[in-house]
């Protein structure tokens, strides 16, 4: 039974992932790879391992609805509905493509891993905690810093204030026609323009 | 036994968000939505804006499934079950955002976005009162939760965490001051280019999301089924409609902001107060 609901959900995995490539749209390329991670929490709850299935499906939700936003911002592809194709650089994910088929195919077929069957009465959400915050502390804390920095490093950078004003200052809308007039409120001309406010920190 | 849950489950969920749908005085609106036509707007994606609704309320089924009606009973009792409770609230947030994408119109997008921007800072207030509930039951079991407040309720010993989880409640339903998806100065926002049946489900959903967030707010601070002389569900099911009714009416009592200054109160005010939560929590429980 675990065994085929474990293949079912591979299955949906690999196709959810295929998806990812063929559909039109940033957002629905975000979020079918969204279900092809619930499918791998999914097969973590099956091999015993509840926190990790069930915090890769939470951690993924809300990734992959940032990035479905992040995307939409950065492709110029107007709220992610207008068709768009999901791949590029052909020849070169093609040969990546292949090899890391290949490595990993290759890594599966040779390698053995141990067989260490969980026993039924194990605590193992318990055994992670001690796991993480024990022997791995170091590798669990590190990686924890340098996403907190990234995190406030992203915010920083994509903050409207910064130390030599606003960062859309003087800058001004695309046009509604080629070479047209900028879209939304008209800059003012007044001598207003020109004062700086702000410190020369 | 797992029968008798999942009855529970399904009844708390139906009559429950009959009952909400009645306390806000939309029996006559919802039923008049079945005998109106759908509108179809240009180039939708169908498949989401069939699915968000009943996404919405598969979401509200499974975060209510890991509540337990009797002490040490639930119908999805896994260890982790307040995690599963985490990941129905951010699997909400998408349901939300596809719901007003799909239609392809500005009202909805204008929705589906504002509500993604508020709603994401609301998950991290939401874990940290999450984690600081499992503090003192050494477990994310709600079984062990509820056990861990024979003594004495979480309300009373971690007094930031209610009213920061009311928050959460009235974000995951779209209400009152949390209500940046379907508010009335959009048009109704991810809803406005949608109704008929369609339309009435993702009312129905939304008021049972209010009844299973209630039911997780009873287990996590009011110790859930534990109480004297009346059985288990009964105890959760008086919980869970006193909270449902104290989430309504804060949601009818607080006005909603602009979305930019909602956004400063969560990262400034709510996100340092979760913190200190968290703290204050940590301590009391060593």
């Amino acid at each position: 039974m675990t065994d085929l609901l474990v293949t079912l959900l591979a299955a949906f995995t690999v196709w959810t992932g295929w998806r990812v490539f063929r559909v039109d749209s940033m957002v629905r390329a975000s979020f079918s790879l969204m279900l092809s991670f619930i499918a791998v929490g999914g097969i973590g709850v099956l091999l015993s391992a509840p926190y990790i299935g069930v915090a890769t499906v939470f951690m993924m939700a809300v990734e992959m609805m940032v990035m479905a936003i992040f995307m939409v911002m950065f492709m110029m592809n107007p709220a992610g509905l207008n068709p768009m194709s999901m791949v590029h650089q052909h020849r070169f994910s093609i040969g990546a493509g292949v090899v890391a088929a290949l490595g990993l195919g290759a890594a599966v077929l040779l390698s053995s891993p141990p067989s260490n069957p969980v026993l039924s009465d194990a605590d193992v959400v318990a055994e992670l905690g001690h796991e993480l915050l024990g022997p791995s502390m170091l590798i669990f804390e590190t990686a924890g810093v340098t996403l907190l920095a990234t995190m406030v490093g992203a915010v920083i950078l994509s903050s409207r204030q910064g130390r030599f004003g606003n960062a859309d200052e003087g800058s001004r809308p695309p046009g509604l026609s080629p070479d047209g007039e900028p879209a939304g409120r008209k800059p003012d001309n007044g001598g207003e323009g020109h004062h700086h406010h702000g410190g020369h920190g | 036994m797992i029968v008798l849950l999942a009855l529970a489950v399904l009844g708390t969920l139906g009559l429950g968000a009959v009952l909400v749908v009645a306390m806000d005085g939309r029996i006559a609106q919802l039923a008049g939505q079945f005998a109106r036509q759908r509108i179809e707007t240009e180039a939708p994606d169908r498949l989401n804006r069939d699915l968000a609704p009943v996404w919405y309320l598969a979401l509200a089924a499974a975060g209510l499934s890991v509540v337990p009606f009797a002490p040490g009973h639930a119908l999805l009792d896994s260890p982790v079950g307040i995690v599963i409770w985490g990941t129905c609230e951010a699997l909400t947030i998408v349901t939300v955002f596809l719901h007003g994408w799909a239609p392809n119109a500005p009202f909805p997008l204008i929705g589906a976005y504002r509500y993604v921007a508020i709603a994401l800072p609301v998950m991290l207030p939401s874990m940290f009162v999450l984690i600081a509930a499992a503090l003192p039951a050494e477990s994310l079991s709600l079984l062990a939760i509820v056990e861990s407040q024979r003594e004495i309720w979480n309300v009373a010993r971690q007094p930031l965490g209610l009213p920061l989880f009311a928050i959460v409640v009235l974000t995951l339903t779209l209400r009152g001051p949390m209500d940046f998806a379907d508010a009335a100065d959009i048009a109704t926002g991810t809803s406005a280019d949608e109704s008929g049946s369609a339309r009435a489900l993702w009312e129905v959903a939304r008021a049972a999301m209010l009844v299973s967030a209630s039911a997780l707010a009873a287990t996590v601070f009011f110790g859930g089924p534990l109480g004297p002389a009346l059985p288990g569900p009964v105890w959760l099911w008086i919980k869970t409609a006193a909270l449902v009714a104290a989430f309504a009416w804060l949601g009818r009592r607080i006005a909603r902001t602009t979305p930019s200054r909602m956004l400063t109160i969560l990262w400034v005010v709510l996100l340092p107060l979760s913190f200190l939560h968290l703290a204050i929590s940590g301590v009391i429980a060593l």
